[in-house]
């Protein structure tokens, strides 16, 4: 007869906390709307400049297509870690999940100086066209996403420090996750229609 | 404890419960504070809910106000301005009148009965995210008090001249409407999340009681308008900070780029928890169940889905020639098939209460809120009928190609009605008809909200002057609109149009004692809830709160 092993009887299983990732549902569904109307307005005025037979993007203005591309790339790399982070702290894997998270941060930050320097390299001046009002409008709001990315991140990083999450209760940093792929997911739509179209 | 939920020493306190062990004596006591200190810091859901309640209907009875002014300006068309030194003044207060009845009084005001009635209907302790709410309503309330604020500064949305000079105050007045609006989201989403992750174990979604169902719906739908409104006020915003504003915040742009909020489909949207409230009161009144639940539950998401209309945007529309006819007519077809769609949702709602009347076999009991809501659905009704007839000339073209002679004299009174009064008053029917549920809610969960019930007496009194001012300013505002009286009064240049004008400015004086009634109606509300609040204060301390 084989050994029965006995130790530490499991836990039973947290019930699911899963009102902050209904939350977090709602908050990124909004976010994604709110994109979606400027992009709506985006398309419709760059349509009606084109088939007009005008210029959408002044020729002033100078829109390199390098910055943003490596901007999508680190926001496609951030897709990783931020996935790490919600695998290791899964595994009870704290370390790992906060310097995933912490990979993720960095990340993010590296997106906002480069489109800083970009806006300051473009040449984009916002009263003198329709298209750099709205390409202002959609990436200014698309720094203030990463910036409210960033800042749940962070809270659920130090929740973690604090050892709140675990294998047992990882829904804050799986909502994390969801709202930091809008982030992206965003940022993909904004790379292809204003810097790859044009 | 995460940041959202509320502090356990406060929900101890709140619910009297003395069996928790106390703490160390070394350890500081915090104490829970008192008076303004724990109404700006509360958490709980019966007192925020009271808040919104309270402030939507003040804020309803300043917009009902501005309504009046307007109403005391058309009372004398051809008689240059009176009330107002010019049209762009008219214009702005016009505008301000639509963000303040439907941003600032109808929307809370459901938001507020949700935030205290829902837990409550779930059996929960408390809404899911109790700080949020208060964020919420705080966000909500200075916002709304900075765009009335902004938008007396002379910084209304935007002015009737094009190349007018604006003032600081028009961007202040677009980031308070910002402000609202992101109010009015996270508190959505405090609802929502409630409705979903709240609810005791084995109650499914369409368990839930009828209020709590159209609150789901409103709330979702709310989620996919909301944010397009930010959308809109950030591109007009980010056009203004230019020196010249281009396309988006010069002029009336500003108003044309939140104008959809307040027409139809969206303008039935932010009355999706009129058909929850109706729903209740009506059986309730009838001392019976809702009867036949899912179709009735169908119906409100139907009806929700339909009246999603940030699409009827014109921002959306093409400026090309070419292009701009094709969406013309699609936005017509688009139009007439909601228009449509949404009377037959009006007409099957009414279909279920009559089956819910007849089969409960018993005559209802009269009180306060039964009046009401049987107002608020014919109110509703009525905006229907008024925006199957604003989409009839389009829809009935048909008809007129066939046989001229025959409808002349019906396409000649049809002719011209998009962009008359006629939309006016649809938006009055239906915006009013929201606010006279909200009333019934009110009286109907009184002894939750306020302790005890209202004064019935009283209570019928207000019915009387709300339902009659009501209609008088629909249907006033509707049947001028057959006489071309412009939907927008500020244009100056069609009010040349106007047939038989001293017919329609007798209209426009009926529409003023409606907006008289109305403001008197609310106001017996409020006196009939302060006399409640007051009895209750001498029979003892609330014991409707923190249950």
């Amino acid at each position: 007869m084989a050994d029965i092993a006995v130790g530490t009887p499991l836990a039973a299983p947290l019930p699911r906390q899963r009102t902050l990732l209904v939350g977090t549902v709602f908050g990124t569904a909004a976010s994604l709307m709110y994109f979606a109307a400027l992009f709506g307005v985006y398309l419709r005025e760059r349509a009606d400049a084109l088939s007009g037979g005008g210029e959408w993007i002044p020729s002033g203005a100078n829109m390199q297509l390098a910055q943003p591309t490596v901007a999508a790339w680190t926001m496609l790399m951030s897709v990783v870690t931020m996935q790490w982070a919600v695998y290791a702290i899964a595994r009870d894997d704290r370390p790992h999940a906060i310097m995933a998270t912490a990979l993720t941060t960095l990340f993010g930050l590296s997106v906002i100086v480069t489109t800083s320097f970009q806006y300051t390299e473009m040449g984009l001046v916002a009263d003198e066209s329709i298209a750099a009002v709205l390409i202002y409008a959609i990436s200014g709001s698309h720094l203030a996403m990463i910036a409210i990315g960033l800042s749940f991140l962070l809270l659920m990083a130090f929740r973690a420090l604090a050892g709140q999450y675990s294998s047992r209760q990882t829904d804050g940093f799986v909502a994390a996750s969801i709202y930091w792929y809008a982030v992206v997911f965003v940022y993909v739509v904004i790379w292809t229609a204003i810097f790859v179209l044009k | 404890m995460t940041l959202t939920e509320t502090r356990p020493e406060a929900e101890a306190v709140a619910a009297g419960d003395e069996s928790r062990p106390a703490t160390q004596s070394s350890a500081p006591q915090w104490t829970p504070p008192t008076g303004l200190a724990r109404i700006l810091s509360t958490g709980d859901h019966l007192t925020i809910g009271r808040m919104y309640v309270a402030f939507s209907l003040l804020l309803s009875g300043l917009a009902l106000t501005l309504g009046m002014l307007i109403g005391i300006e058309q009372a004398d068309i051809d008689g240059g301005f009176g009330v107002f030194t010019n049209a762009n003044e008219l214009f702005q207060v016009f505008g301000l009148y639509r963000t303040t009845l439907i941003l600032c009084g109808l929307v809370p005001l459901f938001l507020g009965l949700a935030t205290a009635v829902v837990p409550g209907q779930l059996s929960a302790p408390s809404v899911a995210f109790p700080r949020a709410a208060a964020a919420a309503f705080w966000t909500w309330l200075v916002g709304a008090i900075a765009h009335i604020a902004a938008t007396f500064s002379y910084g209304g949305l935007g002015s009737v001249e094009a190349e007018a000079a604006r003032g600081q105050s028009v961007e202040l007045t677009v980031l308070s409407l910002g402000m609202i609006g992101l109010g009015l989201l996270v508190g959505s989403g405090v609802v929502f999340t409630t409705l979903v992750t709240q609810r005791p174990a084995g109650m499914d979604l369409l368990q839930m009681p009828a209020f709590s169902w159209s609150m789901l719906v409103a709330t979702g739908v709310w989620l996919f308008s909301l944010p397009v409104l930010l959308g809109n006020l950030v591109i007009s915003w980010v056009d203004m900070r230019g020196a010249d504003a281009l396309g988006f915040g010069g002029g009336d742009a500003p108003f044309e780029m939140v104008a959809w909020a307040f027409d139809a489909p969206q303008v039935y949207a932010w009355t999706i928890p009129l058909l929850g409230i109706v729903a209740e009161v009506f059986t309730a009144a009838h001392r019976s169940s809702p009867k036949l639940f899912e179709p009735m539950a169908f119906i409100v998401g139907a009806f929700g889905f339909l009246s999603f209309g940030a699409w009827a945007q014109s921002f959306f529309d093409s400026a090309d020639p070419s292009a701009a006819d094709a969406h013309i007519v699609t936005n017509e077809v688009l139009f007439t098939a909601f228009a449509l769609a949404i009377a037959l949702m009006v007409l099957a709602y009414g279909g279920w209460l009559a089956f819910n009347a007849v089969s409960a076999g018993q005559r209802p009991q009269i009180t306060p809120q039964f009046a009401l809501v049987v107002v608020s659905g014919a109110l509703l009704t009525a905006a229907a009928a008024a925006g199957v007839l604003r989409v009839a000339e389009p829809a009935l073209g048909v008809l007129r190609e066939a046989d001229d002679d025959i409808w002349r004299g019906f396409f000649d009174a049809m002719d011209d009605l998009e962009g008359s009064s006629l939309v006016t008053g649809m938006m009055n029917f239906a915006v009013l008809g929201g606010l006279l549920a909200a009333v019934a809610g009110l009286f109907h969960w009184a002894p939750r909200l306020l302790g005890r019930p209202l004064h019935a007496p009283l209570g019928f009194l207000s019915v009387l002057a709300l339902a009659g001012g009501a209609f008088l300013i629909g249907a006033t505002d509707a049947l001028s609109g057959f006489f071309d009286q412009p939907a927008q009064p500020y244009q100056t240049a069609r009010l040349v149009d106007i047939d038989a004008l001293g017919f329609v400015e007798a209209l426009n004086v009926i529409g003023l004692i409606g907006y008289i009634a109305v403001l008197g109606g609310l106001a017996l509300v409020a006196l009939n809830a302060a006399r409640s609040l007051a009895t209750q204060s001498e029979a003892g301390p609330d014991q409707g709160g923190e249950a």
